[in-house]
């Protein structure tokens, strides 16, 4: 007669309650686990979203471009652009390299001009790799490197009452300092998520940038995209060897090093999940305690017995944190099949979430299967059981025997 | 022989605050193979001696001998091993394990002492066949008459080979007949296997079979024990 062959019988005989302290920890672990899901597709969407948004997998600059207000058209701009590209080009793990100008200027048409943030890019790599082609509300995306068009946010074009094919001049301060204009037209008009940026965005193909601030070979930074499962630090630590073994004085960073808003979005998901598994567990091992204290009580009798048959109290209190693992273990099994169930019903429900403050487009609620939040879900009730049934258990192996046989 | 031995044992309790003695300077032997009763009114120390004697509780004062060794400063683990190994208990309650049937009751004690599944098996069913209840093996304690549980419980006390079986007013829960039937068979056992019981009751029927029966009275002997 095993410990665990006596407690599984001690979880049948009293089926009911088993069935009720089963029912807390199942929907503790299903909460748990979708919690987890739900934060893990946020984070992962949201990561996704970061990389693809623009910010690519890794990107590389001089050292002062990284720095806080370093924002002057060019000023710390590289030199020797093509051999800087073609070194991050040839790392099996590299499947884009995507050059970028960044640069600020006034866009005009007609009587009306504006600011914008602007983005001279590669457009066939950034179609292959970017959401932003696919953001176009109206237009072609650029066709090549050197076409003399732009794509605006949809929030600028409204303001400058232009739409695809019209012809705007873009006035920009030069890498050395003196004022340029070009004249390009507008090829499409992009839809942008957050509000602030829509109305200021602007992108244009490579040439038509380097036209504009009179720079040949220099770009701002390069925006390196991974093939998919090469990690991005290894990578890092390669390309920037590379680098500096040909003499680039070149600093690189990696997409999570870069995206500010993902790590305190990620911290906040960890506060707010780390609050409520505390809570979760709290109100777990409250009811469940409640629950094997009055196991531990009615079966006091028993207990006494088994004592008094030679059971030593460890043996007493191993039996009860059996019964808590059984339990919790089944439990958790059932809160897994709820948890896949409610997971489909919510993914298949549709419901979006409100867009984040700053963000125009809601987010579909999606929640995904969280291998980790399974496992830590299942280790958490299955130790909150163990020691809901330890506390009592030790209790009772301590009771004096005779106290325990009396006991009515 | 003396297997057990009592020396000035006293033991009192706690009433609220107010302190209850129970046992006052009991002096005891109990021979190997010995049927000895235990009698007196309610209230006047039987339960308490027998639970001092069986080890389930401690004197507060004297001292307990098992085979001439002291027992009083021993821990509570190895109180629990000599219990195993040595002693069997019959309560007037029956106290089965509800959810272990009559054969897993009496292999219990056996699984304590890491007897194999086997041995324990057939030692378990010689032992229920020797109290009557062959063919009873797998039914669970609720399902058994009073007489068949404390038959039972009689089994289990005896299954690893005690010196000292301790039983509390084995008979109180039963009627006369099957106690009879009960008290023939401990009385077998006491005989055949040379075991020592300590018998705690009112009932003048077990008074009849002791080997030698001490009367309590206030929580004292009454008499030469």
């Amino acid at each position: 007669m095993s410990v665990w062959s006596l407690a599984l019988r001690n979880l049948i005989r009293n089926r009911r309650r088993s069935v009720l302290t089963g029912g807390v920890v199942m929907i503790g672990f299903a909460a748990f686990a979708l919690a987890g899901g739900f934060m893990a597709q946020s984070l992962e969407g949201l990561r996704e979203g970061t990389i693809r948004n623009g910010v690519g997998h890794l990107q590389f600059a001089d050292a002062r471009e990284f720095e806080p207000g370093a924002d002057a058209t060019l000023e710390h701009g590289l030199a020797g652009a093509h051999e800087v590209e073609r070194i991050l080009g040839s790392d099996a793990a590299v499947l884009e390299v995507l050059p970028r100008i960044d640069f600020v200027g006034l866009v005009a048409s007609g009587n009306r001009s504006l600011p914008f943030l602007g983005v001279g890019l590669d457009p066939a790599p950034e179609a292959r790799s970017m959401d932003l082609s696919k953001t176009l509300a109206a237009g072609r995306w650029l066709a090549d490197r050197d076409q003399r068009a732009v794509v605006l946010g949809t929030g600028l074009a409204t303001a400058l009452t232009v739409g695809v094919g019209d012809t705007v001049t873009l006035l920009a301060t030069t890498a050395d300092g003196t004022l340029n204009a070009v004249d390009a037209s507008v090829a499409a008009v992009a839809d942008i998520p957050i509000k602030e940026l829509d109305d200021r965005f602007l992108a244009t193909s490579l040439g038509l940038a380097e036209d504009l601030l009179m720079a040949s070979d220099r770009v701002s930074k390069f925006v390196v995209v991974l093939r998919d499962g090469a990690e991005d630090r290894p990578a890092l630590r390669r390309l920037l060897d590379a680098l500096h073994a040909r003499g680039f004085d070149i600093t690189g960073k990696t997409w999570e090093e870069l995206a500010l808003f993902y790590r305190q979005v990620r911290l906040l998901y960890f506060g707010i999940f780390g609050f409520m598994g505390i809570v979760l567990v709290a109100v777990v091992l409250l009811a469940t305690m409640n629950t094997m204290l009055m196991a531990a009580t009615e079966r006091t009798r028993e207990i006494g017995t088994l004592r008094a048959l030679g059971t030593r109290p460890l043996a007493i209190r191993r039996m009860f944190v059996a019964e808590g693992a059984i339990l919790a273990a089944t439990a958790c099994l059932a809160g897994a099949i709820v948890a896949l169930a409610v997971r489909a019903a919510l993914n298949h429900s549709g419901i979006v979430l409100p867009p984040p403050p700053g963000v125009t487009h809601g987010m579909p609620l999606h929640v995904k299967i969280y291998g980790v939040a399974y496992a830590a879900g299942a280790v958490t009730m299955v130790l909150t059981m163990m020691l809901a049934a330890y506390v009592p258990a030790r209790r009772a192996s301590r009771m004096p025997i005779v106290e325990a046989l009396a006991h009515v | 022989m003396t297997i057990l031995e009592g020396r000035g044992l006293g033991r009192t309790y706690n009433l609220g605050s107010v302190p209850v003695p129970a046992l006052d300077d009991v002096h005891i032997k109990i021979d190997r193979g010995e049927f000895l009763v235990l009698q007196g009114p309610s209230g006047s120390g039987k339960t308490t001696l027998i639970n001092i004697l069986g080890l389930l509780d401690r004197a507060d004062e004297g001292e307990l001998l098992l085979e001439g060794q002291p027992v009083s400063g021993m821990n509570e683990d190895s109180l629990a091993d000599l219990r195993r190994d040595r002693f069997g208990f019959v309560f007037q309650t029956f106290n089965l394990i509800p959810v272990l049937t009559a054969m897993e009751n009496v292999e219990y004690p056996m699984t304590l002492k890491a007897v194999p599944r086997e041995t324990a098996r057939r030692r378990a069913r010689e032992l229920l066949s020797r109290v009557g209840l062959a063919g009873k093996e797998d039914v669970r304690p609720d399902l058994l008459s009073g007489g068949e549980r404390q038959r039972v419980a009689l089994a289990r006390a005896i299954v690893n080979e005690p010196q000292v079986v301790v039983a509390d007013e084995p008979t109180a829960n039963l009627d006369s007949r099957t106690a009879a039937s009960v008290l023939g068979l401990m009385r077998e056992l006491s005989d055949d296997r040379h075991v020592a019981f300590i018998v705690a009751t009112h009932d003048p029927s077990v008074v009849a079979m002791g080997h030698r029966v001490v009367t309590l009275r206030d929580g004292r002997t009454v008499g030469d024990p």
